[in-house]
C-alpha cells in the first residue's frame, strides 16, 4: 500500500504540521478546554458510542461482502485521526479541543478498539472469537506524532512569536500540500480498487464518514456546547485514524484469516480518500460560517 | 484667563523633547512592537525611535530642504514608521498633517492642498493613490514606508510576501519616490558627517509653534485643519498625566494601540503620552476584524489600552475575549465617542479593569474632561482636566444654571489656535475665549460634566427635547441588542418622531419586546415610536456611529 519511505516523508510532514498546529495555540487554550470536560467527553460518547453503532448499523444493511462488512466495523471503532486537527485548524474550529480529543480517543482506544470490534463483530458473525491485535507501536506513534510537536510549537511560540508565527504559517502551508498529496497519490495508488469496487461499498464508506459528522455535530448541539464546538466535534468524530485501521487489519487478520486481509484493507483505503474529500468541502463550509460570524467593524479603523 | 497670555500651561520646549528624554530615561527598553494578526511582531527601543526620527528629521530638513513651519503629511496605519516619521516631522520643527490611509484621492488631494504639504510619508499600501493625486496638484517630496518597517528581515519578507501574491495589497508605486529605510540612511548619513544638533532645529521655537494639523468634520461638517501648537499637545499631556498619578508605573506599562495614531485621541495619549512614560506601546496595524488582536492579548501582558464604544462592545462579545481575559489589564481609556453604561459593565464584569471614559475633541488636543482613577462617575464625563475652564451656554449665550442643559465651551491651554486658513470657521468655533464644542451637557453641583447629546442630533419631539444618547443608553441595556442609533424623523403629529434603528445580537429580539423595554425605561416621548432591525449601521473611522449618515440613508430610502 504505502512503502517504508513514503510513510516516513507522511510521518515527518506530519510532525511539522503539528508543530504549527502547536505554535496556533497557548497553554490557556488548553487549559480552557479541560476546563469545560464534558466536551471532551460528549467527544469521547460520539466517537466509540455513536460511531461503532453506525458502523454496525452500516454493515447489517448495506448488501457488502463480509470483508467489506468487517472493514466497515474496524473503521467504526478507530480513535480520531490527526487530520481532524489540521482539518480544524483551517475550519477556524477550537484547535485545542480538536487536538485534546485526539489525545483521548487514542489512549482509551487501547481498550475501547478490542472490546468494540470483538462485540460488532460478534453481533456481525455471531462469531465472538476473533482476537483483535491493537499494535501498541501505532498508538504510540500517533501519539508522539501527536504530542511532541504539538509541545515544541507551543514552546517556540513562548519563546519567539516571530518564530511560533513562522512555524504556523509552514505548518499550515504543509498542511494545505499534504491534503492534496493525500489525493493526488492517492488515486494512481489505489486505482484497482476503485475499478474494482462495487458502488455500494463507496455508499457504505461514504456514509460512515459523513454520518459521523452528523452525529457529533448534531449530539453536540443537543447538549448544546455551541456551534464552535460543535463543528470541532463533528469533524472529530467523523474524520477517523485511516492508518491505525490498516495497521489493526493487518495485525489481526493473520493465520486462517489471512485471506480475508485484502478486501478488508479496501475499506480504511477508501474511507481514507472519501474522508479526505467530504472533509476538505466541510472544512470550506464551517470557514465560511465561522468567518460570516466575525463582528462587522469599521471600515477605516485601520 | 486669556489663553493667549498662557498659552503652554506652564509646559515648555518642543514635543520632538519627549523622544530624547525617554531614550536617556529608558534607552534599551521596548518603545514599539507591531503585532499582526499572526502574532508576528517587530520592535523598536526608545534608542532606536530617538536616533531613526533624528536621522528622519535631518533628511526633511538638509535632503529636501524643508523649513520650519513646513507641512508634512505622514499617511500610515498603526505600524513602526509612524513614530519615527511623526517624531522626525516635528523635530525638524515642521507641522504634521495626520491622514487616515483609507483616503480616497480625492480626499487626499482636498486635504493636501488645503495644508500645502511640502513632502508626504505614506505606506506602500495606498501609494497607488499618489499617483492619481500627483497629476492634479505638485508632490515634491514622497517617502514611502511599510508595515513591516524595521521587523526582522524573515519576518518583514513573509509579511510582503503574503501582501502582494495572498492579500495583493501591495500595488506597484509608479510615481518617483523615496523609501523611507533609504531616507532614514542618508538623514544618518549626513547627520554625522556634518555633526548636526537636531534640538537646534526646534530650539527657537516657542510653545505656539504650530505642531500638527489635526483635520476634523468639526461642528459645522466642512473638513478643517485645526491648528494643534506644541504647547497645545505637551499642555495636554501634562494633565493627562496629572489625572493618572500614582495609576501609571514608569517603564512598565504595556498600552495596546487599537485606534488609529492619525486620529487624535491615540496620538496624545497612546501615543506620545505613554512614550514620554516609557510604556511599551502595542501597535495594531488593522483592528479589523476584531480577532486580529487575539494574539496581541496572548503573546503582549497588555496593562492599559484606549478604545471608543464600538471597539470595547466587540471585545465583549469575542468569545476568546471573554473567555480568557486578559489577566494583566489594569484599565481602559474610553473616549471618541458616549461609552455605553452597558458596555463599560460587561468589560469591567469580563476583565477586571474600569473603563474611564473622558471627553475631547480633535479642537481641545483631544482630552477636555476625564473620569480620573479614584475619581470616576459612571455615565459622566469625569471633572475638567487641570487649567481648564468650562462653561455651560444657552443660546443666546447666558450660562445655564448646574442641571440644566446648555452647550459645553471650553477655555485651556489645549484648545486649539484656530483652523488652518479659515477665519470665518475659527470665529464661530472660537467666541470671547470659548471654544463652543457643539456638544449639549449637563453639570452636577460638584462639576462632574455629562454629555447630553450633539447639539445637532437633539430630536425635538412637540416640543420636548429627546437626547439619542439617552435612548440609546436604554436600548443598549437589552441583551438582544448588538448596537444601535436613534434619530429623529419628520412626523406630522409631533413635528419629530424618535426612530430607533437596531442591529440585533440574534433573531429571537422582537420591536415589541424592544418597545416594552423602552417603555419601562423611558418616559412616553422618550419611546422610539418605530423600531427597525438592520445588519449594520454606518460608522466613521474610528467605529463612532453617523447618525447623521444613517438619518441621510433612511431618508433617501423612502
Amino acid at each position: 500500500m504505502v512503502g517504508g519511505f513514503e510513510q516516513a516523508v507522511l510521518a515527518a510532514m506530519i510532525f511539522v504540521i503539528m508543530l504549527g498546529m502547536g505554535a496556533a495555540l497557548t497553554p490557556r487554550d488548553f487549559a480552557l478546554a479541560i476546563k469545560r470536560p464534558y466536551a471532551m467527553l460528549i467527544g469521547l460518547v460520539s466517537q466509540y458510542g455513536f460511531l461503532p453503532l453506525i458502523g454496525l448499523g452500516l454493515a447489517l444493511a448495506l448488501p457488502v461482502a463480509d470483508p467489506v462488512k468487517i472493514g466497515i466495523v474496524v473503521m467504526s471503532c478507530m480513535p480520531g485521526g490527526t487530520t481532524s486537527n489540521i482539518f480544524t485548524y483551517f475550519a477556524k474550529g477550537n484547535l485545542a479541543l480538536s487536538v485534546l480529543m485526539t489525545i483521548n480517543s487514542t489512549i482509551v482506544g487501547v481498550i475501547a478498539i478490542p472490546i468494540l470490534v470483538v462485540a460488532s463483530l460478534a453481533v456481525l458473525t455471531a462469531t465472538g472469537n476473533l482476537e483483535v491485535v491493537v499494535p501498541t507501536q501505532n498508538i504510540v506513534l500517533t501519539l508522539v506524532l501527536l504530542l511532541a510537536p504539538v509541545l515544541i510549537g507551543l514552546a517556540l511560540r513562548k519563546w519567539n512569536a516571530n518564530v511560533g508565527a513562522l512555524v504556523e504559517l509552514v505548518g499550515g502551508a504543509l498542511g494545505i500540500i499534504f491534503i492534496v498529496l493525500l489525493l493526488v497519490t492517492w488515486v494512481p495508488r489505489n486505482w484497482g480498487f476503485l475499478t474494482e469496487t462495487p458502488p455500494v461499498v463507496f455508499l457504505g464508506v461514504i456514509s460512515l464518514g459523513l454520518l459521523g459528522f452528523l452525529a457529533g455535530y448534531l449530539f453536540s448541539m443537543a447538549l448544546k456546547l455551541g456551534r464552535w464546538n460543535a463543528q470541532t466535534i463533528a469533524m472529530e468524530v467523523g474524520i477517523q485514524n485511516g492508518p491505525l485501521a490498516i495497521a489493526i487489519v493487518v495485525f489481526t487478520f493473520v493465520g486462517p484469516l489471512a485471506p480475508l486481509q485484502q478486501q478488508v484493507l479496501a475499506v480504511p483505503a477508501l474511507y481514507s480518500l472519501f474522508i479526505v474529500i467530504s472533509a476538505t468541502m466541510l472544512t470550506l463550509w464551517f470557514r465560511r460560517t465561522n468567518a460570516a460570524d466575525d463582528q462587522k467593524m469599521p471600515n477605516a479603523l485601520l | 484667563m486669556n489663553m493667549h497670555a498662557a498659552p503652554s500651561g506652564g509646559v515648555t520646549g518642543a514635543i520632538g523633547d519627549i523622544a530624547s528624554e525617554a531614550a536617556r530615561r529608558f534607552g534599551a527598553k521596548t518603545a514599539y512592537t507591531v503585532v499582526m494578526p499572526n502574532g508576528m511582531y517587530g520592535k523598536l527601543t526608545f534608542e532606536d525611535v530617538d536616533r531613526l526620527s533624528d536621522d528622519f528629521a535631518v533628511y526633511l530638513r538638509e535632503r529636501c530642504g524643508l523649513a520650519a513651519g513646513d507641512r508634512v503629511a505622514l499617511q500610515t496605519p498603526n505600524c513602526l514608521a509612524f513614530p519615527v516619521a511623526a517624531l522626525g516631522i516635528l523635530k525638524a520643527g515642521c507641522v504634521l498633517v495626520n491622514t487616515n490611509p483609507l483616503y480616497t484621492a480625492d480626499e487626499m488631494e482636498r486635504q493636501f492642498a488645503d495644508a500645502g504639504i511640502s513632502a508626504i510619508v505614506i505606506v506602500d499600501m495606498f501609494a497607488d493613490k499618489l499617483a492619481d493625486v500627483a497629476s492634479r496638484m505638485p508632490l515634491k517630496h514622497i517617502i514611502v514606508s511599510s508595515v513591516s518597517e524595521f521587523m526582522p528581515r524573515a519576518v518583514g519578507g513573509v509579511i510582503r510576501l503574503v501582501q502582494r501574491f495572498w492579500d495583493r495589497s501591495l500595488p506597484p508605486v509608479t510615481i518617483p519616490h523615496e523609501r523611507f529605510a533609504a531616507a532614514l540612511r542618508e538623514g544618518g548619513e549626513i547627520r554625522k558627517a556634518r555633526g548636526v544638533t537636531v534640538s537646534g532645529y526646534t530650539a527657537g521655537m516657542g510653545p505656539d509653534a504650530l505642531a500638527c494639523l489635526q483635520y476634523t468634520g468639526g461642528t459645522t461638517g466642512v473638513s478643517k485643519g485645526a491648528m494643534l501648537t506644541h504647547g497645545n499637545i505637551l499642555a495636554n499631556i501634562a494633565q493627562g498625566e496629572t489625572c493618572f498619578a500614582g495609576n501609571m508605573r514608569p517603564g512598565e506599562e504595556v498600552m495596546l494601540t487599537a485606534l488609529p495614531l492619525y486620529h487624535i485621541l491615540a496620538f496624545t495619549a497612546n501615543f506620545l503620552m505613554f512614550h514620554k512614560a516609557g510604556a511599551n506601546n502595542i501597535l495594531i496595524p488593522n483592528p479589523r476584524p476584531i480577532s486580529n488582536l487575539k494574539r496581541a492579548f496572548e503573546n503582549h501582558n497588555i496593562t492599559w489600552m484606549t478604545g471608543v464604544n464600538t471597539l470595547f462592545n466587540a471585545l465583549n462579545n469575542e468569545f476568546w475575549f471573554a473567555e480568557s481575559p486578559p489577566k494583566t489589564l489594569r484599565g481602559a481609556v474610553a473616549g471618541g465617542m458616549a461609552l455605553q453604561q452597558a458596555v463599560a459593565e460587561r468589560f469591567k464584569a469580563i476583565t477586571g479593569a474600569d473603563v474611564f471614559e473622558g471627553y475631547g475633541l480633535t479642537e481641545t488636543s483631544p482630552i477636555v474632561t476625564f473620569n480620573a482613577p479614584g475619581k470616576a462617575r459612571p455615565g459622566s464625563i469625569g471633572l475638567p482636566m487641570g487649567a481648564t475652564e468650562v462653561a455651560l451656554f444657552d443660546d443666546e449665550g447666558r450660562s445655564v444654571p448646574d442641571g440644566e442643559p446648555g452647550e459645553l465651551a471650553v477655555k485651556g491651554p489645549q484648545v486649539m489656535k484656530g483652523y488652518w486658513n479659515k477665519p470665518e470657521e475659527t470665529a464661530k468655533a472660537i467666541r470671547a475665549g470659548w471654544f463652543l464644542t457643539g456638544d449639549i451637557a449637563t453639570r452636577d453641583a460638584d462639576g462632574y460634566l455629562r454629555i447630553v447629546d450633539r447639539k445637532k442630533d437633539m430630536i425635538l419631539v412637540s416640543g420636548f427635547n429627546v437626547y439619542p444618547n439617552e435612548v440609546e443608553d436604554v436600548i443598549a441595556r437589552h441583551p438582544g441588542v448588538l448596537e444601535c442609533a436613534v434619530i429623529g424623523m419628520p412626523d406630522g403629529a409631533s413635528g419629530e418622531a424618535v426612530a430607533a434603528y437596531v442591529v440585533p445580537r440574534d433573531g429571537s429580539l422582537t420591536a415589541d419586546a424592544l418597545r416594552e423595554h423602552c417603555k419601562a425605561h423611558l418616559t412616553g416621548y422618550k419611546t422610539p415610536r418605530s423600531v427597525t432591525f438592520r445588519e449594520t449601521l454606518p460608522k466613521s473611522n474610528v467605529g463612532k456611529i453617523l447618525r447623521k449618515d444613517l438619518r441621510a440613508e433612511v431618508l433617501a430610502g423612502k
